[in-house]
């Protein structure tokens, strides 16, 4: 059925056929030669259609950009390609070609109606990010696995399917099973699928579908967990206290301590590092709580801060634009007056009159944006205070807390040191009930390594505690600063933008004012 | 005319002039006419209901009207002596109203004329649906002399009949309806101020006209929040600022002033002249205690008027007696300085002296539960203690029986006119007036209501849905309101003139129209409709018309008012949609169809203050697609909001301006279908309003018409069918048994002469019947064969008409013949089986029976 590559020379897309494709198919009559002075610009063509043109390769396409409707049909291409940058493509036809495969579509997520038509196609695959896909044409092609379709199951939007002339089509359960499997599905192979041929999928597949929704489900549920875990853990990191509502300081603290561990075995360590472990983590959780509490403080206070901001803004703005359409209304009145006066004096004191005018506006307006700037000026300011110190404050509370847990590495320490010590005295005089593991018995063996090894340990927990304390206040920290910064920008980019719209404004009245100045005379 | 542009001539202005002078005449004319036409004044005169019967029938009356049972002797013995005492103990009190006459002239306790009653109407459930009833439903006879209280009282039966009572007959039936419902009231005996004794509310503002005042507006603070910006600092003077504060409170003081010696001098006019009988005049009324139905306060009903009164109203200046279907209680309160301190403590003995002791002797303000309580263990000693406690007897009165129809005509006739102070009210039964007029509400400028200011009529059951139409008579504006459901869903109109391309207000029911409108304001050459829930999102259309060309010819000369008005302009705005970038959403465009320009504004972007707008200037040869070069860049002007963004293409300007042209013809369209629709509206408002009909129910089976028609027609049939039973059952052996001089009992023989006759009789009729027919079809047969011999003879001499009417009557004869044939036919058929019907039938007859087997 595909033409052959002798009957005709193949060719290829290049600059003169893609000109005279768009020139055709472009605006018509008046608005054609508009277009043709002007030029037509590839990346604003929004449908194009290159079909019997015997072209073998997609290429030079990536030009346009805004390309909604691309039609490719009746060519020999053998691949697909060179369509990665068509994104707002919503309709693509590659009908009538000598495609194997489906590939290259990926970036194409706007995609709705896609026909690969009369094609060498023998599975369909590579179209997980075309969710939007209404309509698929895959008929005339070489599927031949019936299981294949299954695939089409996570297109939820898909109604229209056709896979007509297909070898798949032979088999007997063919539409019973796509009945089954596409519940969704309003035509196929261009015919409604009647209520009874549905009910009747459903009857034969029921086992094999709700397994299949079982599994989908769960999946589901599998995911929002854990989205609901990442938000949660979000959350936590917005306040600085992300891992500290459980023994997991305590556990990183012991992680990569080996001393410890060996310590461990020494008698009625393992009862003070119980209690140890437990006032660390109710330290920890104090600090957690603490922290979530103030994150909700801050956050608070932001969205106040921006609430009234906005405000203002607003405001202010509505009072500026109802200054410009009042002015607006009023100089459309008087320039249409102004070009039907004839008497040049009256004219010249209108001209004065209005170039007035126009000082005025920019001066009400300007002054309008310089009290808004004030005005804003003042509430970050309050703003920032109120921010810094309830950081300052936050930072001071979780130092106590970790002052506290220092404490009591200090206290675990000594009370470690002792046993060690006693022990050690014990081991000495050869008193050790116990059998300990040679390693720990190899810290036994004076006096400096017994005390070198629990020094060590605690001074890796210490270190551990020192940097988690850090790293809290430096995120707080870090964090005010990029918040006031990007309030600042924010503020200033406002500002920006107002005055070189008012400036724009008045420039653009002024010309009009001289232009009309210049045709008098 | 102040539409009109600035640049017309001098001469244009003269005429003007010339048309205002003239305008002015008409006015002058127009008020000239008004004058004269407010001397003509006709009350309206409903069809009224034809007057009740004044005599009553007493002799239809049961007998406890007439005669009083032993136990009501003993009541009017004990009743005696109490007045007796009473008047003897205090002489310088005014007699009381204990025991006066009845409609039948027999001496009746006012207590047992109290007939509670409960009626099957739901809005004679609350105190104010009873009171406004009873307000409505009587019309009031005041008393003669107004110090002293009726010898007469009339049984609520008798009222029911007459519609017409004294005060004390109002409060009667009201208390009976109210202590029906369960409420704790009773009649009062006292004194009243004459406006309140004579019905005359022509001082007080009518009820309907007293706005009530909302609680409160809902004046949300703003609260001030903790970043809310300071305001710009203020940089005028203070001291200016204070001077201007002052002058100004001064002269709203002055303002003021003058204010309050107007309104002095103006309540000084009103005043009334003092009343001589003032603190004399008798008057009745209700009073219902808290306790009962949730009532959480003592309160007064006026009957006359029906509405509620404090206990300390002023208009009340003394209570003589109060009296229930239980108990008559005498007040023994000074009563010096009105009611206002008056006790209401019923059991108090001292300050009520009771007529009868019994259950109701005891303190009616305790506690109703305990109360109840106290009265069974009361009961149960009283029935060991005290047997013999005389009890207020039955009410003599039959109970109290309103119809529908009373329920629904109310005041006598149908019609009720109130006097308010500037304003009067009537009243109208529905239904009563052809237009369907159930309130009118009149308010006058003056106090003597000469001048009336507003006309407010309400209507009912009107079938094109007007329900309120209000005149302002200064203005002569009109304003109707409708309810839902009128074609176009119009809902209110208001008017001057219904002549079109006047000033009117026509406001719709929008969500019930396709097109949304919500109102369409027209002056004599503009148009504004507004828009509610558009899906184009367009909120406001304005149209500015120009002044209709006038064409000499004969075209126009026939309708000069269908000629369409030219458009000048037209302005549309449009709500912000939010899917579309703002740069890109119209807000509003501007048509200047007169001066061949269009306007394009753009909505502000959400950060800025001025918006992208475009013009364009519509080229000569518009829209003529023939033409390429006729479009240029210079037709277009944009102003782009942001500098940096690329201008717009040629094309796409030049689309934009096809397109705004082609809507624009699309609302030229859109103009001359509202126009169109406009005055279709008035048109139809027109037609209804001189041919105004009233809309019927079909549940209300005594109006409706068409549901009477319909079982009248029900009822004729079933008659119809009795009587064509009847005739069925017709003795067929009557005649014949006349002929035999109709014996008592017939012979065998007698009785099979008959018989025999009487299918001889049959048989005979049914042969001669075949041979009418069979005669007819003959002769029929026959003219068809003589005139299809006549139409061979002169076939070739007969004109095309003739040969027509030849083969009508052909197949005209046919037919005739077809029929004919066909009856007999079935007579044939039927004959045999008549004829053994009757054999039948005579068989069975019994005065045949014995004989014949």
């Amino acid at each position: 059925m595909s033409r052959l590559y002798d009957t005709a020379e193949p060719s290829l897309v290049d600059e003169e056929l893609l000109q005279k494709a768009v020139e055709e198919q472009g605006p018509q009559d008046q608005a054609g030669q508009i277009a043709k002075e002007e030029g037509i610009q590839y990346d604003e063509v929004c449908q194009l259609r290159l079909d019997y043109k015997n072209i073998l390769k997609i290429d030079h396409l990536w030009q346009f950009t805004s390309l909604t409707k691309l039609q490719l049909d009746n060519n020999i291409i053998e691949k697909i390609e060179g369509l990665g940058r068509l994104t707002n493509l919503k309709w693509l036809d590659l009908s009538f070609n000598n495609i194997e495969g489906i590939e290259g579509l990926d970036s194409l997520v706007k995609l709705e109606d896609l026909s690969l038509y009369n094609n060498r196609i023998s599975v369909i695959e590579n179209m997980d990010t075309l969710l939007n896909l209404h309509v698929l044409s895959i008929g005339n092609n070489f599927l031949a696995q019936l299981e294949n379709v299954i695939y089409l199951r996570k297109f939820k939007n898909l109604r229209t399917l056709n896979l007509a002339g297909n070898p798949i089509c032979k088999e007997d359960r063919y539409k019973i099973f796509v009945a089954a499997y596409l519940p969704e599905l309003v035509y196929l192979d261009f015919r409604l699928l009647d209520e009874q041929t549905r009910e009747q999928a459903f009857g034969k597949y029921q086992y094999a579908i709700e397994e299949m929704r079982h599994n989908e489900a769960q999946e589901r549920r599998a995911m929002d967990a854990r989205q609901e875990q990442e938000d949660e853990l979000k959350l936590h990191r917005d306040a600085f206290v992300e891992l500290l509502n459980g023994p997991y300081l305590f556990d990183s603290m012991y992680a990569d301590d080996a001393e410890a561990a060996k310590l461990a075995y020494l008698p009625g360590v393992s009862v003070l590092l119980e209690t140890y472990k437990n006032h660390l983590v109710a330290l920890c959780v104090q600090v957690f709580e603490i922290g979530l509490a103030q994150r909700g403080r801050r956050e608070d206070e932001v969205k106040s801060f921006f609430d009234c901001s906005r405000e203002a803004v607003d405001d202010n703005q509505q009072r500026a634009a109802q200054i410009a359409a009042d002015f607006e209304k009023a100089r459309r009145q008087v320039m249409s007056e102004m070009q039907q006066a004839t008497d040049t004096r009256l004219l010249e004191a209108q001209m004065n009159h209005c170039s007035e005018e126009i000082n005025q506006l920019c001066d009400s307006l300007m002054t309008q944006e310089l009290q808004l700037v004030d005005q804003l000026e003042d509430i970050i300011k309050d703003f920032e205070r109120n921010i810094s110190d309830m950081v300052a404050g936050f930072i001071e509370v979780v130092q106590g807390i970790f002052a506290q847990c220092r404490d009591l590495e200090n206290h675990h320490h000594e009370k470690l040191l002792e046993i060690a010590v006693a022990t050690l005295e014990r081991v000495a005089k050869n008193e050790l009930e116990e059998d300990m593991p040679d390693d720990v018995r190899m810290l036994f063996v004076d006096k400096d390594t017994v005390i070198n090894a629990v020094s060590g340990s605690h001074d890796t927990h210490l270190l551990k505690i020192d940097n988690r304390e850090d790293e809290l206040m430096t995120r707080c920290n870090s964090w005010m600063s990029a918040l006031m910064k990007s309030v600042q920008d924010e503020e200033v980019k406002r500002n920006r933008k107002r005055i070189s719209e008012i400036h724009n404004y008045i420039d653009y009245v002024r010309d009009q004012l001289d232009e009309m100045q210049h045709e008098h005379h | 005319m102040e539409v009109l542009p600035k640049v017309e001539s001098v001469k244009e202005v003269a005429i003007d002039e010339a048309e205002e002078d003239r305008q002015d005449e008409v006015n002058e004319d127009l008020l000239k006419l008004e004058e004269t036409l407010c001397n003509i004044q006709i009350t309206p005169t409903p069809c009224s209901l034809p007057e009740r019967a004044q005599e009553v029938d007493l002799s239809q009356y049961p007998t406890s009207y007439k005669e009083n049972s032993p136990q009501e002797k003993l009541l009017l013995a004990i009743a005696d002596n109490f007045c007796c005492q009473y008047m003897h103990l205090y002489p310088d009190r005014k007699p009381l109203l204990l025991c006066p006459l009845n409609e039948c002239g027999v001496q009746k306790c006012v207590s047992t004329t109290l007939r509670p009653t409960l009626l099957s109407y739901p809005e004679l459930y609350s105190w104010e649906g009873c009171a406004s009833f009873v307000s409505e439903f009587l019309s009031l006879e005041l008393l003669d002399p107004p110090i002293d209280p009726p010898r007469h009282l009339y049984s609520p039966t008798w009222l029911m009949q007459t519609q017409r009572g004294s005060c004390f007959d109002f409060s009667t039936l009201l208390c009976s309806l109210l202590l029906g419902a369960g409420y704790n009231a009773y009649c009062v005996s006292g004194y009243a101020v004459k406006e309140m004794c004579l019905l005359n509310q022509s001082l007080q503002e009518c009820p309907l006209l007293v706005t009530h005042v909302k609680g409160k507006a809902t004046e949300q603070k703003r609260q001030v929040k903790k970043y809310s910006v300071k305001p710009p600092r203020d940089l005028r003077s203070g001291f200016e600022q204070r001077q201007e504060e002052r002058r100004q409170s001064d002269a709203q003081a002055i303002l003021l002033k003058k204010q309050q010696e107007a309104e002095r001098l103006q309540e000084e006019r009103e005043r009334l002249p003092p009343d001589p009988l003032l603190g004399l005049r008798v008057h009745c009324w209700v009073l219902i205690l808290s306790g009962n139905r949730e009532v959480p306060e003592n309160f007064f009903i006026d009957p006359l008027t029906g509405k509620s009164l404090s206990t300390t109203n002023k208009c009340f200046l003394g209570i003589e007696s109060i009296w229930n279907h239980q108990n008559y209680w005498v007040n023994m309160q000074d009563c010096r300085f009105g009611c206002a301190e008056m006790n209401f403590d019923l059991g108090d003995a001292v300050k009520w002296e009771y007529l009868l002791y019994g259950t109701t002797g005891q303190s009616l303000l305790l506690i109703p539960d305990m109360k109840k309580q106290q009265e069974a263990e009361d009961d149960e000693e009283e029935e060991v203690d005290d047997p013999k406690v005389f009890e207020m007897p039955p009410s003599w009165v039959n109970q109290i029986n309103i119809s529908q129809q009373d329920m629904e005509t109310r005041c006598p006739g149908g019609m009720k006119v109130i006097q308010y102070r500037k304003a009067k009210l009537e009243k109208f039964a529905p239904y009563l007036l052809p237009d369907g007029l159930v309130t009118r509400l009149t308010t006058y400028s003056d106090l003597d209501c000469t001048q009336p200011s507003t006309v407010k009529e309400w209507y009912q059951h009107r079938h094109d849905h007007l329900e309120e139409r209000e005149l302002k008579k200064t203005s002569n504006v009109n304003i109707e309101h409708f309810r839902p459901g009128r074609s176009y869903a119009l809902k209110s109109h208001r008017y001057i003139t219904m002549a079109p391309e006047t000033e009117r207000q026509m406001d719709f029911y929008s969500h019930a129209r396709a097109d949304g409108l919500a109102r369409r304001v027209e002056m004599p050459f503009e148009m504004t409709e507004t828009f509610e829930d558009r899906p184009d999102f367009i909120y406001h259309r304005h149209v500015v018309f120009g002044k209709r060309v006038k064409v000499f010819g004969p075209s126009n000369t026939e309708a000069p008012d269908q000629g369409q008005r030219p458009l000048q302009k037209v302005v549309e705005r449009f709500n912000r949609d939010r899917s579309k970038p703002a740069g890109e959403d119209v807000a509003e465009r501007i048509f200047l169809v007169s001066e061949d320009r269009i306007q394009v504004t753009y909505h502000r972007e959400d950060d800025r203050i001025i918006p992208a707008w475009r013009n364009f200037i519509k080229p000569r040869d518009s829209g003529d697609s023939q033409n390429p070069h006729s479009f240029t860049p210079q037709m277009a002007s944009t102003f782009q909001v942001d500098p940096f963004e690329k201008p717009s293409k040629n094309l796409f300007l030049y689309e934009m301006l096809v397109h705004m042209m082609k809507e624009e013809e699309r609302v030229a369209l859109k103009v001359k279908e509202s126009e169109k629709e406009v005055r279709a509206i008035l048109g139809v408002r027109e037609q209804e309003e001189s041919s105004i009909e009233l809309h019927i129910s079909i549940y209300n089976t005594a109006r409706n018409e068409r549901a009477r028609c319909h079982r009248e027609a029900l009822e004729r049939t079933a008659k119809e069918e009795r009587l064509r039973q009847e005739e069925k059952e017709l003795d067929f052996l009557a005649p014949f048994l006349a002929q035999l001089g109709d014996p008592e009992n017939l012979t065998r023989q007698a009785a099979l002469q008959l018989r025999n006759d009487c299918l001889a009789d049959l048989k005979q009729r049914l042969i001669d019947k075949a041979n009418l027919i069979q005669a007819r079809f003959e002769r029929e047969t026959q003219e068809l064969q003589q005139k299809q011999q006549w139409y061979q003879k002169n076939q070739l001499t007969m004109t095309k008409e003739d040969e027509d009417e030849y083969l009508a009557y052909c197949s005209d004869a046919m037919f005739r013949i077809h029929i004919l044939k066909l009856r007999l036919s079935r007579h044939k058929d039927k004959a045999p089986q008549k004829y053994m019907a009757l054999d039948e039938r005579l068989r069975r007859d019994p005065r045949l029976a014995n004989h014949l087997w």
